[in-house]
């Protein structure tokens, strides 16, 4: 005779501490559990639409510029200091995390501060603009009474170099103390130097952004007014690749976790992804943005970046990705001229055109403050129940839907409709004309002119 | 861009060529000389180079002429002696594109012409040069230099920029030589042409002009690009392992410090004297975790019990009632637990209460057998008013108590004998009937040594005595005796044994007995189980027969049934009596020729039985039962009979001559049609709609009406000609659409995946925490990017990544680094593995 017992031993029952969770065993057999899809759908469901209820990305802006801001800088040592610059020549740093004010203010420039940039140990910003000035600043500690003082410090140059042209971009070395301005002329400085250390010219156009790669600090890409995309190594005499576009590229980004692919935000509204060693055709062609992008910020994971345009929008693309997963906008936010993704990917910073910073948080839905390991579970599971259901109409219909403003809604319109009417009669086109004689380009290399030699 | 220019000159090179070959064929040797001999004397092939060289050296020309490979660098078939060459030399396969888009009017593109040779390039070249500087067509000047002179009238007057024919064709140009012809003879004569021979024989200290701008950024271009795409691939393996990893962490650069109470422990070290002995005491003691708890528990259980002990006590204690603590130990006394104390109180005990019971069983007082109950009943009174009713039936429920007591007693020594039975028939496969019946001997043995149990107390009283049973146990026992002498050939008497059992078995299988004999073809083609009960039948009836003699009437019987319901013996050998029954059953299965011939001697008595039974009629065929033989353990009369086996689909026929699959069928189809595509709706005519009163003429259904009801009807039949059931007769193919399943499904493959299966695939195990154990839900719903909210994440760093290694997703997930450990104490193990 069989005799069935439960015998469970005391100690595995038995908890160490009170607060410990009571263990509960479950039989995972499936056949207890028909509906394991039904339900996980239907758990996907309630996951993206609590996720559109809870989807609140802006967080705050900052007020104090008395002109449009131009561009901006992030302390890649210190989470809550981000810099900033306007068109009027005032630099401004602020304080993102508690109270988004002022912290310290940079007079100096005459004219519209164009390039921001700050050494990678966070100690000397590095600006310059349209009065053809190169200033270098010492940035002040971060301390406890700074956040108690109301009153906003200014501070007195470093150093400053002057050039002969006006300068419209600067960027500074990872982990060096090399920088590069941009303007007529692309000119490599060091800290200590009045004069450049080595000068790039190319052609007769001017150099409009210049970012140096932060896995290879000795390279570095730059968009000229030619429409060319160029790539240095600053220890040759000259460019290495040089790609010559339809249109202008306003930003480059490098993505900071694969040293070779950049990003370049076009000024026909969308950004192309580049393999520094194979120009020909773009890697992927980032569409969304109904008008000109005008900067670009990787995300320091190099999953995402961030993009803004003269559109009044912001939007945050997939790094692989041919659409962007999150556009954010306020009914305030004019023309957008810089954004940066925070240094711990969670924010999202954008300066435009209406004098203000604003700050999001990356992912729109995302709980912020301490999350409980429960509370961070069950983010997961919903997050992975979400992306496994992704696929599946009504979810992905929940997910993709976004409610545009009306000129970016119409213009979007538009486009497509545009888009496809070509798309016919290329289409129409084939079909009437011999096989093999006409050729529709791909979308990656359809922009792309050519890769000077 | 080139081709379409090129063409008319190609046709120009082709020419000359020909004209080339048809020149003397000398050997090589000899060609050298004249060719150094000619040197100074400006041979046409060289005369090109040096007036070109020298613009080259003037530099400010308009005109860039693209310089060929000098023969001597080309080094063909070795005419020439080696030197080295300094200048900068381009690589074989280098492509000049610039210079071509420079001046495309220049048509000629040195790379493309490597393969014609040099002599044909320079000819055609210097062709090409004449034909642009005079506007003459090139025939003109095709193959001048070697064909006899053509008389030409230059155009222009000679001067500085219209240089004569002779120059151009390379003739009578001027030399050093010329120039110094009239120093010959003068003092430094000698010095200045050795030098000047010197001179031209150095060709180290020659410098050449630098290519042009683009052309010179181009090169630089190239290296630098090599030079940097070097860089960038060695962080492809690193890049793509980032890729491919399922989570990518960011989190693990912080370090903050320990976190919690078990980590910080675990890092303890002893140090005092004390400590150090306590740390020795915790780590080396033999007394395992579990037997201290054990102990622990134990003590704490006593502990509580004594406790409980003593509260009770002291509350007793404390009661003042006389009267209570009389009852009390009255109570005590009296009580099972006072009874157990003292056996002879117990046996007293016992004894009372079977007194009692045994009292009922003898009187039947309280079954109604009372007199005024009697009365009741008769007069029917019970059913009328409630009062005799519930006491008539308080009566049979102390009757059934009093009776039940005994049942229940006897209920384990039962079930343990249904469990041996269960032996018995799991063994009796191969037993020999003898073997049964020594068991069944056994078997009541024993029931009379139960039942001799008592015999010594309560049961020695005399009408506890139960005489009958035991003498049937008796008799029993005294007829397996005998059959096992005989062989079991006496097996009229075999079993000696009433019970009600057998009686219903009987009932029950009458009637199929019956039929049998009736439909006997029929039944003798049919499982064998049915056989089996037939067989059983046969065995149980001279069971019956043979314990009747006794009391000849049924409802003697039936008495003393009751009797037996309360009887361990008479019991008891009923159950020997089944088992004798089985045994036989078993037998009559095994082809056995004792127990044929043992069923054939069942079969004898069966006549007396139906006697009793009143079926006469069949008398007379039973009387030929001799004839009847066992096949296949089953009754068969071989004898009258003639027995045909029906074909296979006559038996199909007949197991399934009530339904008719087919129509059923037919309708389930049109059933599954009509709910899948209904059909259309008549329209009808409704009294009262469609027209005013009756005075108005009706005027039928409407054509609107009719034609959408035409519409529809055809919509429907094409809705049933589509259907992918609609040539198959036997089959239902279900179009119906699961409209909640649907929404599970896409109307496309999705982006990523390749195929339906590989997509299923991604969504087919769950990946919640109900459908997963909690080790792998982390695992499983882990995002693919692990970071920390107020981390920085530093840009990527170099490492060497193997390649070859597999993607290893063993990342910890702890969010903080932990010190190294030194050592590992066995609790730490404990705090870890928790």
């Amino acid at each position: 005779m069989r005799i069935k017992t439960i015998s469970r031993s005391v100690d595995e029952f038995t908890r160490e501490r009170s607060q410990d969770l009571q263990r509960v065993f479950h039989n995972f057999d499936p056949s207890l559990r028909p509906m394991e899809k039904a339900v996980e759908y239907q758990r996907a469901l309630t996951a993206a639409k609590l996720e559109k209820i809870f989807a609140r990305p802006f967080v705050g802006a900052m007020d104090g510029h008395r002109d449009g801001i131009s561009c901006m800088a992030k302390n890649p040592n210190y989470l809550k200091g981000i810099f900033s610059a306007s068109m009027d020549g005032d630099i401004r740093l602020w304080d993102i995390a508690t109270s988004r004010r002022t912290v310290c203010q940079f007079p100096g420039h005459l004219g519209a501060v164009r390039g921001l940039t700050v050494s990678t140990d966070g100690n000397v910003l590095v600006s310059c603009g349209t009065d053809c000035n190169v200033r270098l600043w010492s940035v002040p500690r971060p301390s406890l009474e700074d956040s108690d003082l109301s009153s906003e410090k200014s501070t007195e140059p470093s150093a400053v170099y002057t050039c002969k042209n006006a300068l419209l971009a600067v960027d500074h070395q990872f982990e060096g103390d090399l920088f590069a301005t941009a303007g007529a002329q692309l000119d490599i400085w060091n800290h200590n130097r009045s004069q450049p250390v080595q000068s790039f010219t190319s052609g007769s156009h001017s150099v409009i952004s210049v970012r140096f790669n932060p896995g290879e600090p000795d390279i570095l890409a730059t968009s000229s007014g030619d429409n060319h995309i160029s790539i240095y190594d600053i220890r040759m005499s000259s460019a290495a690749r040089k790609i010559l576009m339809r249109t202008k590229t306003n930003s480059i980004a490098w993505n900071p976790m694969e040293p070779m692919n950049f990003t370049a935000a076009n000024e026909d509204g969308n950004c192309y992804s580049f393999d520094g060693r194979k120009n020909e055709e773009a890697k992927c062609v980032h569409k969304d943005h109904v008008s000109a992008v005008m900067d670009i910020d990787f995300s320091p994971t190099g999953r995402e970046f961030v993009t803004g345009s003269y559109d009044r929008s912001v939007r945050i693309f997939p790094y692989n990705g041919g659409h962007s997963r999150e556009i954010y906008h306020t009914k305030r936010m004019q023309r957008v001229f810089c954004v940066k993704y925070s240094s711990d990917a969670t924010y999202v910073i954008s300066g435009s055109d209406d004098t203000n910073l604003r700050l999001w948080k990356a992912k729109a839905s995302e709980q912020l403050g301490v999350i409980l390991p429960r509370e961070q579970k069950k983010h997961e599971y919903n997050e992975a129940v979400k992306n496994r259901y992704k696929h599946l109409p009504e979810i992905k219909r929940i997910v993709r839907h976004r409610h545009l403003p009306k000129p970016i809604y119409k213009a979007k319109a538009e486009s497509r409709a545009m888009n496809d009417a070509k798309r016919r009669k290329d289409d129409r086109r084939k079909a009437h004309s011999a096989p093999g004689t006409v050729v529709t380009e791909s979308h990656r290399t359809r922009r792309i002119i050519k890769e000077v030699e | 861009m080139g081709g379409l220019k090129r063409k008319p000159s190609s046709s120009a090179k082709a020419l000359a060529k020909s004209k080339k070959k048809k020149g003397p064929h000398l050997p090589n040797s000899i060609l050298k000389v004249i060719a150094n001999q000619k040197r100074p004397l400006n041979s046409d092939e060289e005369d090109d180079d040096d007036v070109i060289g020298s613009d080259d050296e003037h530099g400010g020309d308009l005109y860039e002429y693209e310089e060929g490979v000098p023969e001597e660098e080309s080094r063909k078939n070795n005419r020439y002696d080696r030197h080295d060459n300094y200048d900068y030399e381009l690589p074989d396969d280098f492509e000049d594109e610039n210079v071509e888009s420079e001046d495309d009017d220049d048509g000629g593109n040195s790379d493309n012409d490597e393969a014609e040779g040099d002599d044909d390039d320079d000819d055609d070249r210097h062709t090409r040069m004449l034909q642009s500087l005079t506007g003459m067509p090139s025939a003109a000047f095709e193959g001048e230099s070697k064909s006899k002179p053509v008389l030409f009238t230059e155009a222009y007057p000679e001067g500085e920029f219209n240089p004569t024919r002779d120059v151009l064709e390379g003739k009578n140009v001027l030399t050093e030589e010329d120039f110094l012809a009239p120093l010959e003879g003068t003092p430094g004569y000698q010095k200045t042409s050795k030098q000047i021979a010197r001179m031209r024989k150095d060709t180290k200290h020659v410098v050449h002009a630098p290519l042009p701008k683009p052309q010179r950024e181009r090169l630089e271009r190239k290296a630098v690009i090599g030079l940097v795409d070097e860089e960038f691939s060695k962080w492809v393996h690193l890049v793509k392992k980032n890729r491919e990893a399922p989570t990518v962490y960011f989190n693990q650069d912080v370090d903050l410090g320990y976190s919690t109470v078990g980590a910080i422990a675990s890092e303890f070290q002893p140090r005092t004297e004390f400590e150090k002995k306590m740390a020795s005491v915790l780590n080396d003691s033999e007394v395992s975790m579990e037997d201290h708890i054990k102990d622990h528990n134990h003590i704490a259980k006593m502990r509580s019990l004594l406790f409980r002990h003593e509260f009770k006590s002291k509350r007793i204690k404390k009661i003042k009632s006389k009267t209570y603590h009389r009852l009390k130990n009255k109570d005590l006394k009296n009580s099972s637990l006072g009874a157990l104390m003292d056996p002879e109180m117990a046996k007293e005990e016992a004894m009372r209460q079977e007194a009692k019971r045994v009292e009922e069983r003898m009187t039947l007082k309280h079954r109604n057998t009372g007199k005024w109950a009697k009365r009741m009943i008769s007069r029917g009174l019970n059913v009328k008013y409630d009062g005799p009713k519930a006491a008539i039936a308080e009566q049979l429920q102390m009757n059934a108590n009093l009776s039940r007591k005994m049942n229940s007693m006897r209920d384990g020594s039962s079930s343990d004998e249904s469990d041996d039975e269960e032996e018995l028939n799991d063994g009796a496969d191969e037993d020999t009937p003898s073997r049964l019946i020594a068991k069944a001997k056994e078997k009541t043995l024993k029931a009379l040594e139960d039942d001799e149990v008592p015999n010594a107390g309560l049961m020695s009283l005399p009408f506890m005595k139960n005489e009958e049973a035991n003498e049937e146990a008796k008799r029993a026992l005294e007829e397996y005796e005998e059959w096992e002498n005989s062989g079991g050939e006496n097996s009229k008497k075999t079993v000696n044994v009433s019970g009600r059992r057998v009686f219903g078995a009987t009932a029950k299988v009458e009637a199929p007995k019956e039929s049998r004999k009736d439909s006997d073809n029929f039944y003798d083609d049919s499982d064998s189980d049915n056989d089996m009960a037939g067989i059983e039948d046969n065995n149980i009836e001279p069971v019956r027969d043979n314990a009747s003699p006794a009391r000849n009437t049924i409802t003697e019987t039936e008495k003393f049934d009751d009797d037996v319901a309360g009887n361990p013996a008479s019991k008891t050998t009923f159950d020997v009596a089944m088992f004798a029954s089985g045994s036989w059953k078993k037998m009559a299965g095994s082809k056995n020729t004792e127990s044929k011939k043992a069923s054939r001697k069942t079969r004898a008595p069966i006549p007396q039985a139906q006697d009793k039974k009143g079926w006469r009629d069949e008398e007379s065929e039973d009387s030929e039962s001799e004839a009847e033989q066992m096949v296949d353990g089953v009754l068969t009369s071989t004898s009258k009979e003639t027995f045909e086996v029906p074909s296979q689909a006559e038996l199909i026929n007949r197991a399934f001559a009530g339904d008719d699959v087919l129509d059923e069928f037919e309708k389930d189809k049109e059933e599954v049609l009509n709910q899948e595509v209904p059909k259309p709706e008549k329209p009808v005519l409704v009294p009262g709609w469609g027209d005013w009163t009756n005075i108005q003429k009706k005027r039928g259904i409407s054509k609107q009406m009719v034609q959408k009801h035409e519409a529809e009807k055809k919509e429907w039949e094409q809705g049933l000609k589509t259907r992918k059931d609609a040539r198959l007769k036997h089959v239902i193919i279900s179009e119906k659409v699961d409209k909640k399943a649907e929404k599970l499904h896409t109307t496309t493959l999705p982006f990523p995946f390749t195929s339906k299966e590989v997509f299923e695939h991604s969504m087919r195990m769950p990946i919640g925490p109900e459908f997963n154990p909690s080790t792998i839900v982390g695992e499983l719903n882990r995002p693919e990017v692990v970071k920390k909210t107020g981390v920085i994440i530093k840009p990527v760093k170099f490492e060497e990544v193997n390649p070859n290694d597999e993607v290893d997703d063993e990342h910890p997930r702890n969010h903080q680094k932990q010190r190294p450990k030194k050592k590992t104490s066995r609790r730490q193990g404990k705090v870890k593995s928790k």
